[in-house]
């Protein structure tokens, strides 16, 4: 579904991302872990269209999306969440899932996008705050309308970055049960960075570690986690939970 | 004086719609794209100049001039974007400070080209109903002023419906508040920014020849109404159509009642420590929550 291929990303003279290659199977949930600065959301950004690769190519379906603007891979079926969320604060709830329905999937405003739009903001539990501005939302009120917000363009490809950040362990759950959820209804394919490494142990299939750019190991996260580099990553950046 | 009193604040807030119109777009690019249009002004004296002489040379009204006005000007805005802005964006590491100096230099040119066009004599604008006036019971108001009042708050009332109630001005709102969010909710942000830059140098030729009715106007007139933008914007909050409304409307009052009292050399004086004032106790403007 997605592939990548020695995608190589430079800023001046560092090396963000080296020649690194990934395949993401539809259906799918895969994590992408790394310690800090390992090129991880670089990875998003390429992915998404935010940065143009040097090198490589990125493949969505066979289509070769190498550089194609945001909006252009967001309406192709890839939806994206932000480790900082990215609201529009002064909109309510069912406004900002409705920019996506309206301007990603192309529906022309009236009943049925604001149906779409109602729709999505149920599936995340929101439905009942959908006039509400979204400045008066809690940090995980956000963060649940964040993953609206991404569904909201249908994508069949969805990437999580650090929705769990900033999260207290009762909300992790629920966070978790809420993605499960979702991927059930949607049929959603699935790419997770994060940092809580317990959580990826109980929803990936499989995981890709990044270090300092390069893919250092991929398997099972049983078989990944115990892996002698990536342990050695982890090691000196205290972020193994 | 109570006549007077009535009298200024009548004619003063005529003013006030005309440098709400004239700010407007200004506030606009600033809010949805971080840049400051420097020489937003100086299209404003551009379009002023033209009415100016299509009423002399053609015997046109500067008014009717307009349907000719803003869809050049609407191209303009989308010319100067995509010529000079977005090749800034693209390299500059602070746009907003970039495209300020950028801006600025563009209005120079403009006021230097102007000069050595139309020489730097002051104009005065004469229509056919230059110097009448409506009377309504002592109070007068000049025809010029209410034609321009009707010019400005039409353009607001348009401008407002096109933000706030159309499929593309929900675009704009979006990309205003949040850039990333609007591309990845598949907003095309090079259109939105397009027709942005379209729109706002449109109001600023709407805005000139409003300007042109009640003020005369030479070629380095626009630092003159630049400061005008600046109060209204500052005062009205950054982006917001009714913000730019209702500061115009009250710099104008300002400036008629003050006139009642003081000099009028010293208004301008009154407005900056007013702005001051702003600045301290609202520093986002008076609409912003």
């Amino acid at each position: 579904m997605l592939r990548g291929q020695q995608v190589t990303k430079r800023f001046g003279g560092l090396t963000a991302l080296n020649r690194v290659d990934f395949a993401i199977e539809p259906g799918q949930i895969v994590g992408l872990i790394g310690p800090n600065g390992s090129g991880k959301t670089t990875l998003f950004n390429v992915i998404t269209g935010f940065y143009r690769p040097e090198e490589g190519r990125i493949l969505f379906d066979g289509h070769d999306i190498t550089g194609a603007r945001p909006h252009i891979v967001a309406r192709m079926g890839i939806g994206r969440t932000f480790q900082i969320v990215q609201p529009f604060q002064n909109m309510t709830a069912l406004e900002n899932v409705e920019i996506g329905v309206l301007y990603g999937q192309g529906l022309s405003h009236g009943s049925e996008s604001q149906a779409r739009a109602q729709e999505l903001l149920d599936l995340v539990g929101l439905g009942h705050q959908r006039h509400t501005p979204v400045r008066n939302f809690t940090l995980a009120e956000k963060k649940r309308l964040e993953i609206a917000r991404a569904l909201s363009v249908r994508p069949r490809l969805l990437l999580l970055d650090e929705v769990f950040a900033g999260l207290n362990p009762g909300e992790v759950k629920q966070a978790i049960e809420l993605i499960f959820h979702i991927r059930r209804e949607l049929g959603l394919t699935l790419l997770i960075v994060e940092h809580v490494l317990g959580a990826l142990r109980d929803t990936c299939e499989r995981v890709i570690v990044l270090n300092y750019g390069q893919k250092i190991a991929e398997g099972p996260p049983e078989e990944v986690f115990n892996h002698p580099e990536v342990i050695a990553a982890y090691l000196g950046s205290n972020e193994t939970h | 004086m109570l006549y007077e009193l009535v009298q200024s604040t009548v004619s003063g807030l005529l003013i006030g719609a005309a440098f709400a119109v004239l700010s407007v777009g200004f506030s606009l690019t600033w809010g949805v794209t971080q840049v400051l249009n420097i020489a937003h002004a100086a299209f404003a004296l551009l379009a002023a100049y033209l009415g100016y002489f299509a009423s002399s040379y053609f015997q046109v009204d500067p008014v009717l001039v307009l349907v000719v006005i803003v869809p050049l000007f609407f191209v303009l805005g989308v010319g100067i974007h995509q010529v000079l802005i977005k090749i800034t964006a693209q390299r500059a590491h602070d746009l907003a400070l970039s495209s300020m100096i950028l801006t600025f230099g563009l209005a120079v040119v403009m006021e230097n080209v102007m000069q050595v066009l139309w020489t730097p004599d002051p104009r005065v604008l004469k229509t056919s109903y230059t110097g009448k006036a409506i009377f309504v019971g002592p109070i007068a108001i000049a025809t010029t002023h209410l034609i321009s009042f009707v010019l400005a708050m039409l353009t607001i009332a348009l401008l407002y419906v096109f933000v706030h109630h159309t499929l593309t001005g929900k675009a704009v709102r979006a990309v205003w508040q949040n850039p990333t969010g609007a591309a990845l909710s598949g907003v095309n942000m090079g259109r939105v920014t397009n027709i942005t830059y379209g729109i706002a140098v449109a109001t600023a030729g709407i805005g000139g020849v409003v300007m042109s009715l009640i003020y005369t106007f030479d070629p380095s007139t626009d630092m003159v109404w630049l400061v005008y933008i600046f109060l209204v914007v500052i005062l009205g909050g950054v982006g917001s159509v009714l913000g730019a409304l209702l500061a115009g409307l009250i710099i104008g009052l300002t400036v008629g009642i003050s006139g009642v009292f003081i000099p009028l050399v010293w208004v301008n004086l009154v407005l900056f420590l007013a702005l001051i004032l702003l600045l301290l106790l609202r520093p986002s403007g008076l609409l912003q929550r």
